[in-house]
């Protein structure tokens, strides 16, 4: 099967260890211009070498692309991936740069996250400062895919980069295939219950996500907001719960013994099940991997489909 | 309030303060000189400071460089540069800004209003500026002028709009007077503070900027900012100064200053509208910080007693010193909020500062 060609020649790639010496051809594209996922213009004078990941999903992407040694700083990431990121120091928190520190590792390549998740401000300054800025945001699928390129071409390594995002897509493409004509489970993702309940918004990365994998997401209502009253979701009578946030502990237990839960059909059948918050909502490299978590646990009949090796 | 005169109660204090306030009294340069030396003093502690360490000779070295062009015979990388002149500096002498202006607004608004809980605050000017604020982060539109946003602009126009209406409205009322005008300040606030609880609820994406706004920090401090807050608050705060005598006069009550040859109402609308003019450019270049405008002005009036003349310049000193020292506090200690720093080492010792005050306190 050609896909499965691919997918092997694509992991080839990705695994290959990176070569000591700049890559033969990289030496061509730089000064590189790229447009930003903000539509900022960022000039890169250099094939960067030491560059500051403001992004969890960056850092995994840049050690997927085999540049992970280049990374010189990164935001705090509580689920760390790979574990080689460990030894990389924090410059910056959920919210908050140190820019001081930033400045002092003198990179020559920033990717920051977009959407607020880097400060705006944050940004402002590096720029000001001279220092080469790239900012990435991905509320689609698709725009995860079209990331891990521009992020590709902004270190030099696109061909890298185009080959993952082909063999992602084409995992994707083959799963929406495999899903096409099954029924699709009212399903509901649990983002967190503690105060307010938080499922995924009309036009969130989450409810794009479920339906790729087959389910029919129950929303908010909203397109931008995550909260979903209590009644909303009783009338709309989950089949499925994903836990989202069984990592924090929640349990299919306390989940049925939540007052006016026990009406939902989901609860009633015991189709509860704790999923890997982190591969679903991070748009990185491991996104195969969070299709193929919601994948077994709406339809464990269409699994294994074939897996990446 | 029934207060005593204040050169009466000035007369009555006994032991050291007294000994303290005579010397103000004779010696209003000197202590005045201290308290600069102080703030340079702060500042220079702040600029060598932060969560990258660089040696004092490279600090010395690239300040007196771009300060004075003279070259020293250090070298430094030009990241080293970049983080003491673009970041340290400009957030340093933002925070000297602030604070100065912050807490001359508050001794204005406490020796205005005669009220010891005013703060730059009191007439709406915090949610006015916040919720200006939200709304500018809630439209999507995105407009930079040498790194002036919309959201300093709203918080600017909102916090002077906010005083503005109240101003106004508690004209309106038969019973004119300072009460009136804190109570009204108070109703109007807390009409503004929904709006932007309503904005912050309806912001989605903008709340983390929203809400780091309300906690106020120099984190985005440069120099272009500072260069537009700069003028503003100094101007503000020497207006406020030169009406001194009005602003003693109208500590012993509206009808006093009155037979003193003060011309009431219209000093009143001066020094209110001054005094928000500071807050106003205090609040747009570094969100709402408080405690600062509210405490300050107390400890110097505890200190020094209650001439204006005397507690406008000072409050603007140890206020400068005050937000310097806690913004290298929260700088090192992961920048966290500026805000909070103030508050937790700045409520217990205002606290001492009360205690150890031998005799009764009155504005």
């Amino acid at each position: 099967m050609t896909l499965t060609v691919v997918l092997a020649l694509a992991a080839c790639t990705a695994a290959a260890p990176p070569s000591p010496s700049p890559s033969p051809g990289s030496a061509a594209p730089f000064p590189l211009t790229l447009t930003d996922d903000e539509g900022t213009q960022v000039t890169i004078p250099t094939e960067p070498r030491r560059i500051v990941s403001l992004t969890p999903a960056t850092t995994e992407i840049l050690f997927k692309l085999g540049v992970g040694e280049r990374i010189v700083a990164k935001v705090e990431d509580l689920a760390l991936y790979p574990p080689e990121a460990g030894s990389i120091p924090d410059v910056a928190k959920f919210g908050s740069v140190d820019l001081e520190k930033v400045v002092a590792l003198e990179p020559d390549l920033i990717i920051a996250g977009g959407n607020s998740f880097t400060p705006p401000e944050a940004i402002e300054k590096l720029r000001s400062l001279g220092l080469p800025t790239l900012v990435v945001y991905a509320p689609t699928v698709v725009k995860v895919f079209s990331d891990i390129e521009l992020t590709g071409r902004a270190v030099g390594r696109e061909q890298a980069a185009a080959d993952l995002a082909a063999a992602m897509r084409a995992e994707f493409d083959q799963v929406a295939a495999a899903t096409g004509s099954v029924d699709r489970p009212r399903v509901f993702y649990e983002i967190d219950a503690t105060g307010a309940i938080w499922g995924p918004a009309d036009e969130s990365f989450l409810a794009e996500m479920i339906s790729l994998a087959g389910g029919d997401p129950i929303t908010t209502g909203s397109p931008d907001k995550f909260d979903i009253p209590l009644e909303r979701l009783i009338q709309a009578d989950p089949e499925v719960i994903l836990l989202g946030d069984a990592a924090y502990g929640v349990t299919a237990e306390q989940v049925a013994a939540r007052p006016g839960w026990n009406v939902m059909t989901a609860v009633k059948t015991g189709a509860i099940r704790p999923i890997d918050d982190i591969v679903v909502t991070r748009p990185g490299p491991r996104l195969t991997e969070g299709l193929r978590a919601l994948l077994g646990a709406l339809h464990p009949q269409l699994v294994p489909v074939p897996a990446a090796p | 309030m029934t207060s005593v005169p204040a050169d009466v109660a000035l007369r009555m204090e006994p032991g050291r303060r007294e000994r303290v306030r005579e010397l103000v009294r004779r010696h209003p340069r000197a202590v005045f000189g201290t308290a600069v030396a102080a703030v340079i003093a702060v500042s220079i502690v702040a600029v060598g400071l932060g969560s990258v360490g660089i040696a004092p000779g490279e600090t010395i070295g690239i300040v007196v460089r771009r300060l004075v062009g003279l070259d020293l015979g250090v070298t430094w990388t030009p990241a080293t540069e970049a983080i003491v002149w673009e970041l340290r500096l400009p957030r340093v002498l933002t925070a000297a800004t602030v604070g100065a202006g912050l807490a001359v607004a508050g001794a204005t608004f406490q020796g205005l209003l005669r009220n010891p809980l005013a703060d730059p605050y009191v007439l709406g000017t915090a949610s006015g500026a916040g919720l200006g604020a939200a709304i500018a982060l809630v439209l999507p539109i995105r407009i930079v002028f040498i790194e002036f946003g919309l959201v300093h602009a709203f918080a600017f126009v909102g916090a002077l709009a906010s005083v503005t209406v109240v101003y106004r409205l508690s004209r309106l009322s038969p019973w004119s007077g300072m009460t009136n005008i804190v109570l009204t300040g108070y109703a109007v606030g807390a009409l503004l503070a929904a709006g932007l609880s309503m904005a912050m609820y309806l912001s989605g994406s903008s709340l983390r900027q929203i809400f780091a706004f309300i906690l106020g920090g120099f984190e985005a401090a440069s120099w272009n900012r500072l260069a537009l807050a700069v003028p503003l608050v100094a101007l503000g705060s020497l207006a406020i100064l030169f009406r001194a005598r009005a602003l003693n006069g109208l500590l012993l009550g509206e009808e006093a200053a009155g037979h003193l040859g003060i011309n009431v109402p219209r000093e009143r609308a001066l020094l209110l509208a001054l005094g928000s003019l500071v807050t106003a450019a205090a609040v747009a270049v570094s969100g709402l910080i408080g405690f600062v405008g509210l405490v300050v002005p107390h400890v110097v009036r505890l200190t020094v007693g209650p001439n204006a003349r005397a507690v406008v310049p000072l409050s603007a000193a140890v206020g400068a010193a005050l937000l310097i020292a806690a913004d290298l506090g929260a700088r090192l200690l992961g920048d966290i909020p500026v805000g909070v720093v103030t508050a937790l080492f700045g409520a217990p010792f205002f606290l001492l500062l009360l205690r150890r005050a031998q005799s009764g306190y009155e504005l």
